[in-house]
């Protein structure tokens, strides 16, 4: 069985987007040189998502709106808003966190015949939700 | 538009080979830890906040601790490279030759400004002998003076250096030299206030950074401490918007300074015109 681990860079433009990449890991997997298992697609960040959705600008933009609603960006509520001293940096976004928490750092898909097995409306986004920054992605193909 | 008159580049991996100290300036001296990113990021966060241009700031801490936070001449490299940024000067106070040095970076290199952080460069304010040479020149130069004032994050940083109220000598004694006094000062506030409003010559800005979110704080010290009627009445001209980023993100200091809720043209002064009048900038309108 082969194990082939990808990190892939992705620079993001906007405090909050969702991003296709299901293009790149069609290619990660095509380059993992796999048949028949799965990949996993996951992101390296606690303020970032992976998810699944229908590739239409107006379901990003409700994705977006349902985020912002069920986190939203300022609440005295938040205990997470105060100078982190590891970072040197004041660490006041718990609202990102929280979104990030609602879509998830990961999905996978099967692999038939070295090609990933998507639906037919169905796109993998990056999700970005406290950008812009460079970010990182893994592809992880296991398979034979 | 916006300028943003407080950013250090201290974020930035681009710059991190060029200076063999400058790893352990970021890190050890100035702080700063969270993981680098390229000067692409740092201009397009300054996009996302609608900020037009951006004060880069060093801090010469030779004598107190062995570094540069950015020296005078990266600083000149990378404002040349980036035409929206506006690089800042600094000087270490506690060397003799600190108003010459001043001098170069102004005059040979076309940095605009002088930043100081006494609680860093572990010097007096009101030093007459050592740091009353460098107020001195830099009045003679025509640039505005940002200095720290109050808490330093800084892991070196000692905070009782840098009180405003020693200003009071400095800004009386040079009364051509504008000086900005950085995180209004706090937690010395009120001094910072006094100042601003007794001396033509003194400036805020709105850098401040102890707890909760941005607009936590800058509502807390502009609303609460100093008072919205106050800031329209007396301060209109003296406040200017500083992100410190990287310690906050300028989309949040942008924020912050958006959700007090402002008349239009008195938020446009803050965000802009105030800096663009301090630093000589052509574009005044917004």
């Amino acid at each position: 069985m082969k194990s082939v681990v990808q990190r892939l860079e992705i620079h993001t433009g906007h405090d909050t987007e969702l991003i296709d990449i299901t293009p790149r890991v069609r290619d990660a997997v095509a380059a993992a040189g796999v048949s028949e298992g799965v990949a996993y697609v996951t992101t390296l960040h606690t303020t970032t998502g992976i998810t699944v959705n229908e590739g239409l600008p107006d379901v990003e933009a409700d994705v977006v709106g349902m985020l912002q609603r069920l986190a939203p960006t300022d609440s005295p509520s938040y205990s997470h808003a105060r100078f982190l001293p590891s970072d040197g940096a004041m660490a006041v976004n718990s609202a990102c966190h929280q979104r990030a928490a609602l879509l998830g750092m990961q999905v996978a898909f099967p692999i038939e015949g070295g090609k990933l097995s998507l639906g037919g409306r169905q796109t993998i986004y990056f999700a970005e939700l406290d950008g812009p920054l460079r970010r990182h992605y893994i592809v992880h193909v296991v398979g034979e | 538009m916006v300028i943003d008159i407080h950013t250090h580049l201290t974020g930035i991996v681009d710059f991190m080979s060029r200076d063999s100290e400058l790893p352990r300036a970021v890190s050890g001296v100035f702080g700063y830890g969270d993981p680098a990113q390229p000067m692409s990021t740092f201009m397009a966060a300054l996009d996302e906040a609608g900020i037009d241009r951006a004060v880069v700031l060093p801090i010469d801490c030779t004598t107190a601790h062995g570094c540069r936070v950015f020296s005078n001449d990266l600083i000149a490299e990378i404002v040349q490279a980036q035409p929206r940024l506006i690089g800042f000067a600094s000087v270490d106070p506690n060397l003799s030759d600190a108003p010459e040095a001043l001098e170069r970076a102004v005059v040979d290199h076309g940095l605009r400004g002088l930043k100081l952080d006494p609680a860093l460069q572990l010097f007096d304010i009101d030093d007459r002998e050592l740091a009353f040479p460098v107020y001195g020149r830099c009045s003679e130069l025509g640039i505005p003076l940002l200095i720290h004032c109050g808490l330093s994050w800084a892991p070196l940083g000692r905070s009782s250096r840098a009180q405003p109220l020693r200003l009071e000598a400095v800004v009386h004694e040079f009364p051509d030299l504008k000086v900005i006094i950085a995180h209004a000062g706090w937690p010395w506030v009120a001094d910072a206030l006094m100042l601003a409003l007794k001396y033509p010559n003194v400036y805020l800005d709105t850098a401040v950074i102890y707890s909760g979110t941005p607009a936590d704080s800058v509502r807390h010290v502009l609303a609460d401490e100093i008072g919205l009627d106050v800031v329209r009445r007396s301060l209109h001209s003296k406040i200017l918007y500083g992100s410190n980023a990287p310690r906050i993100r300028p989309k949040r200091g942008v924020a912050a300074v958006r959700a007090l809720g402002l008349d239009p043209v008195l938020e446009g002064k803050i965000l802009h015109d105030n800096a663009a009048a301090l630093l000589g900038l052509e574009e005044m309108h917004r």
